[in-house]
């Protein structure tokens, strides 16, 4: 069963991470800043960034790798993590706002509101706004999975419309009386549980929470993957309607996928915000979701390992390139959009299982109702 | 009575013309602008009208447009005209010398209200027809009760119908302004506002004096809610339009993706680039003209049109050879990878043209307005309602009347059996896909004259495009017609309850719903021919 | 009243119709099958064959007329998925399974458990799981391939896998879609070896184009003809009707 679970490449990973929640605490806190081994805390703050992106992916690589469903809305769900935290960071603040006022952030005094909107109930509890960050991404890909998956929305088509759910999100996340602080979103953070969010071993444990996460959504991911649920998936994925006529109620497979998927892409928003400081209603962008497909392309999906490794590198990259040749990036991403496609279709892992395992197999799907029915 | 009154001040105003006595009163009347103080002004400004002075026209235009100056020193009172010449406001004759200091003649709220209807009066008898309308339509509006005696002279000598119903409009908005007059006539005046039936007719209707009969009252009443319902009308009609010139801009925006995702099943991420190229063609076209051929010009637009086909058509070819094809049956590869060229298109905009704005001008056919009983249309979107139409019907005709329109019909509905019937699917698909792209590419000529010519030009219209074909159906250039044009009018409609956002939001939730219910869109193709 | 044939048959369809934009696939088709029954269908193309197993699967609904199954269950009301459990399996024209995984695998999601989700991701598989799939591996000639891809399999060994994976599913009605196309003589032979065996303890409906395999089945015939039953009885007496003659074999 363990064995099952970590194979070779988890395994490697699982250890990775582990290694580098204790190592970087003690290379930025404990190794003095004299040190060649030193490591700044803005570094700390971009690999937990890179961390959180990697958790983003292995939950899109659930949906998109093992079942086919290719969303382009999975930022909205990482969004709304990252909004859930953003409220509970903005009520941390208190009265230590520019404006003194010990209920209401600074946007809702500028904006002459006067009581705290519902949906900022509760949000002062940490563990509520962490259940809030897995439970309203978790609703909205709930609501919206039964929606479509009951009408048989599939390919193109959902992701098309999962597109558009996150440009609605956008645009009414942008509108002011939202109450989520309009164009500007939340930022201004003081303190998290107590501890001084720019403090660098606040930093630290930070970081040391999202590799600890990435391990759990690793873990779970196995776990759903190598379970019969996740041969189901599978299945569903290469035929879907030969799954159906098996008597597999293929609807409430990709709901629990694609709500779980959420819920985990949540989290992973919920750590990203404290560790960036801001969350704005651009995180909510059709782009930023499209990018976070590629992350899995790269590293190969249907592999969970890959994802994360796909997203870490793209990243990085990212960074390197928009340092050195910021007007270059996108012509750089483009182009890793097309290359992929066309010569790397599963990836970097898929290409090194390929090498080994002579007689590739057709990677498309067999069954016609996969792909979208249009031309017949 | 009202006879004898209009007789008597025809003869005085006969009398009046050219009296040299009154000619002095006159020069008081101007010196009376020198006085620095808004009732001196009112005063001099009432004693220049009433003058009937052939320089009386002159000063009040020069009041109403702040051209009017007085020396402190002198106390002389000065025109200056639009070449700057500084002439006698009295005489009319050129100074040799300006004056030092000149000081402007003020205007407060109430001044500019008189003088505009004092520009009324002293126009209404202008040789010029236009001038007349316009001087009736100020009198109309102003309701200035002075005005009586002139628009009623005007109105007896008035030959042009035009301008004859603007001075009968202007006379009944007078009396039913003015204290005494009879019963009868203020009726006939309601009755004449109300089929003129403006905001105007409504306002003065809806506002009458305290003192009017309550029978007037009553007919002004009923006036007033049958002007509302026709206003509203209108309003609905225009709300009609306003939608209509949107969707047509969706049309022209989704229908070359409708070609694309219908004929190949592929999503191409990258049509609004497409869009984009043919707005920057249409940028360079007439950066091109007005450094090289001005005459042409006024034509760019035209030059743009085939220029944006064939460029974003091309390009669009390109792309099918190089990428596309090699993905055919992955759609979501597809997807993908035309996302992946729609940044490396727009990054390369962006380092060629830069990051900002480029300005395409408006040609001269293209701005200004009619008005079309109580809608106003303006040129630009007519013409862009008329070019999304004329790129449909060329469509439409290409498709049904053309070897190639038959072929890619094969394709779209069986694509295996017309294969197998000889039909070069590759060739149709490249075809296809450069056609969708180049009619992309001609909306990109028609965006640029209503939106920001930038590199995330075709950015805004993609999510809206796709949603167009969603909701109209695939595979059917009707169903993205009406899908546009629904989803057009539902915006202008929705806005003004909910804002214009709010309206977006609502209409993406319904077409998500829309699709749970139709996951084929309002004209999918049915049966077994999709199936397969 | 009791209507017999209702009550005592496995399937029943009573003038059953269906129209794809005004063209009709199927006009007032009626059939009823026996428990334990196995039927052949035959019929020119575009006679309804393939819409009548959509029918019967709950992937069209069809606009008018009963689809009974076990004389109680209305099939018209259910999905797919649903229809599945009650015990029906489908074979497709095309050999459908999941071609990225083993074929071990593929017979382990179509063996008869529960369907859901909550059973396939914390249930235990029940012990005899293994021996279930090892008997049908048996059957169906591909115990060596076991831990193939199905992908990588020949077309004739996809076409067994798929009926292996109906066994599987060991449904009360097999409903089987030209399963002999592309086969060589001697896989078509062994094919209909392989149903007769089936249909032993199941009840069987086969569409076929192929007559020498028909002949071979020797079972009951049914020939369709647009969207209606056209003839009914042993093979021998409906090719000698010279309706059917006129319409399908040929003078």
């Amino acid at each position: 069963m363990l064995q099952t679970l970590l194979d070779k490449r988890t395994l490697i990973a699982v250890l990775l991470c582990a290694v580098a929640a204790v190592a970087v605490p003690i290379l930025s806190l404990v190794v003095p800043p004299s040190s060649p081994l030193h490591m700044p805390p803005y570094v700390v703050a971009l690999i937990g960034k890179y961390l959180c992106y990697a958790i983003l992916a292995v939950a899109l690589d659930l949906v998109w790798g093992y079942c086919g469903i290719l969303s382009l809305g999975h930022g909205a769900f990482f969004a709304l993590g990252g909004y859930a935290m953003g409220m509970y960071l903005m009520r941390q603040i208190g009265a230590r706002g520019v404006y003194g006022n010990p209920l209401l952030p600074d946007f809702m005094v500028f904006l002459n509101w006067k009581a705290l909107p519902v949906a900022w109930w509760g949000f002062q509890s940490f563990p509520y706004a962490a259940l809030m960050a897995m439970l309203a991404p978790g609703a909205l890909a709930f609501a919206f999975g039964w929606l479509a998956f009951r009408s048989r929305v599939t390919g193109v088509y959902l992701s098309i419309i999962t597109q558009a759910m996150t440009y609605a999100l956008m645009l009414a996340f942008f509108r002011n009386d939202m109450g989520f602080g309009g164009n500007n979103g939340l930022t201004d953070f003081k303190d998290i549980l107590g501890f001084n969010i720019q403090s660098d071993a606040t930093r630290a444990a930070l970081f040391s929470a999202s590799a600890i996460v990435l391990i759990l959504a690793l873990l779970v991911g196995r776990f759903l993957v190598t379970s019969k649920f996740g041969k189901v998936l599978i299945a569903i994925r290469d035929a879907e309607s030969r799954a159906r006529f098996l008597g597999y109620r293929v609807e409430y497979y990709k709901l629990a996928v694609f709500t779980v998927s959420a819920m985990l892409a949540g989290v992973a928003g919920a750590l990203y915000v404290p560790q960036v400081g801001i969350i704005n209603p651009g995180e909510f962008a059709p782009a930023n979701s499209i990018e976070a497909v590629i992350w899995v392309a790269v590293g190969g999906r249907g592999t969970l390992v890959g994802a994360a490794l796909g997203a870490v590198l793209v990243n990085f990259g990212k960074t390197v390139f928009t340092g050195a040749l910021p007007e270059y990036w996108l012509f750089a991403l483009g182009l890793l959009f097309v290359l992929v496609t066309l010569f790397l279709p599963k990836g970097i892992l898929g290409a090194l299982d390929s090498l080994k395992r002579k007689p590739a197999p057709p990677i498309e799907p067999a069954d016609a109702d996969v792909a979208p029915k249009i031309a017949g | 009575m009202i006879l004898l009154q209009r007789f008597l001040l025809v003869c005085a105003l006969l009398f009046s013309i050219g009296s040299l006595a009154r000619a002095d009163d006159f020069a008081d009347a101007v010196s009376g602008f020198s006085a620095d103080s808004f009732s001196a002004t009112e005063k001099a400004l009432d004693g220049v009208v009433q003058s009937n002075n052939a320089r009386a026209a002159a000063i009040v235009e020069a009041l109403q447009k702040e051209r009017l100056f007085y020396a402190p020193a002198t106390k002389q009172v000065v025109v200056k005209d639009a070449s700057g010449a500084v002439l006698d406001a009295a005489t009319g004759a050129k100074l040799a010398e300006a004056p030092t200091e000149l000081k402007s003649v003020r205007l407060n709220n109430r001044l500019r209200r008189a003088v505009e209807a004092a520009s009324g009066q002293m126009t209404l008898l202008s040789a010029d027809t236009q001038k007349r309308i316009a001087a009736a339509q100020a009198v109309y509006k102003a309701r200035d009760v002075a005005a009586l005696a002139n628009v009623e002279t005007a109105l007896n000598k008035e030959t042009d119908p035009v301008a004859k119903s603007a001075l009968s409009d202007a006379r009944a908005a007078i009396l039913l302004a003015k204290p005494g007059v009879s019963e009868a006539d203020q009726l006939s005046a309601v009755t004449q506002l109300r089929a003129r039936g403006d905001q105007e007719a409504r306002a003065i209707l809806s506002s009458l004096p305290d003192a009017t009969p309550p029978a007037v009252k009553a007919s002004a009443q009923s006036a007033v809610a049958a002007i509302d319902s026709r206003l509203a009308f209108w309003s609905n009609l225009q709300n009609v339009w306003y939608g209509l010139s949107l969707g047509s801009v969706l049309l022209l925006a989704a229908i070359g993706l409708a070609i694309t995702f219908g004929v190949m099943g592929v999503i191409n991420m990258a049509h609004g680039e497409m869009v984009m190229l043919g707005a920057y063609t249409t940028f360079v076209v007439q950066e091109y003209a007005r450094a090289k051929a001005p005459a042409l010009l006024d034509y760019s637009l035209l030059i743009a049109v085939p220029l944006a086909f064939l460029v974003a058509g091309a390009v669009g070819v390109l792309i099918e050879r190089t990428i596309i094809r090699f993905l055919y049956g992955r759609p979501l590869e597809t997807l993908l990878a035309t996302f992946g060229v729609s940044l490396i298109l727009q990054q390369a905009v962006r380092t060629i043209f830069g990051a900002n704005n480029r300005e395409v001008s408006a040609p001269p056919f293209m701005s200004g307005s009619f008005h079309l009983g109580g809608l106003e249309i303006t040129y630009g979107r007519m013409w862009i309602v008329l070019f999304a139409l004329a790129v449909f019907v060329g469509l439409q005709i290409l498709l049904r009347f053309t070897p190639f329109g038959l072929r890619m019909r094969a394709v779209t509905q069986n694509r295996r059996m017309a294969s197998s019937m000889g039909v070069d699917t590759n060739r149709i698909d490249a075809l296809a896909f450069g056609l969708g792209s180049g009619i992309a590419g001609m909306a990109g000529v028609a965006l640029s004259q209503i939106d920001n010519v930038s590199p995330n030009l075709g950015q805004s219209y993609i999510i809206d495009s796709f949603m167009v074909v969603v909701f109209g159906g695939v595979g059917n250039l009707w169903g993205t017609l009406l899908g546009a044009m629904t989803l057009g009018v539902a915006n202008k409609f929705l806005e003004p309850f909910i804002g214009a956002v709010l309206g977006k939001i609502a209409l993406l939730v319904f077409i998500i719903l829309f699709i749970q219910k139709r996951p084929r869109g309002l004209f999918a193709l049915k049966g077994r021919a999709v199936e397969a | 009243m009791e209507n017999l044939a209702l009550t005592q048959s496995l399937l029943y369809l009573d003038g059953v119709a269906v129209s794809f934009d005004g063209y009709k696939a199927l006009r007032g088709l009626s059939l009823t099958l026996a428990p334990g029954e196995m039927r052949a269908i035959i019929g020119p193309n575009g006679a309804g064959k393939t819409t009548m197993m959509d029918v019967i699967t709950g992937k069209t609904r069809p606009d008018e007329g009963v689809v009974l199954f076990g004389g109680t269950e209305d099939l018209t009301q259910l999905d797919e998925a649903a229809i599945a459990q009650l015990g029906v399996g489908r074979k497709f024209q095309k050999p459908t399974m999941f071609e990225s995984q083993s074929v071990e695998d593929n017979i382990l999601l179509a063996l008869k458990a529960p369907r859901e989700a909550r059973a396939t991701l914390f249930g235990k598989p029940a012990p005899d799981t293994r021996e279930r799939i090892d008997r049908i591996l048996e059957t169906i000639k591909l115990t060596a391939h076991r831990k193939r891809m199905a992908a990588d399999l020949s077309h004739g060994q996809k076409q067994w896998l798929e009926i292996g994976m109906l066994l599987a599913q060991d449904p009360k009605l097999l409903l089987v879609d030209e399963p002999v196309a592309g086969m060589t003589d001697a896989e078509t032979m062994q094919t209909a070896d392989l149903l007769r065996e089936i249909a032993r303890d199941h009840s069987v409906v086969v569409v076929e184009h192929d007559m020498d395999f028909v002949r071979k089945l020797g079972v009951k015939v049914t020939v369709l003809h647009e969207g209606a039953v056209l003839a009914e009885g042993p093979l021998d007496q409906v090719s000698a009707d010279p309706r059917v003659i006129e319409v399908y074999l040929g003078r």
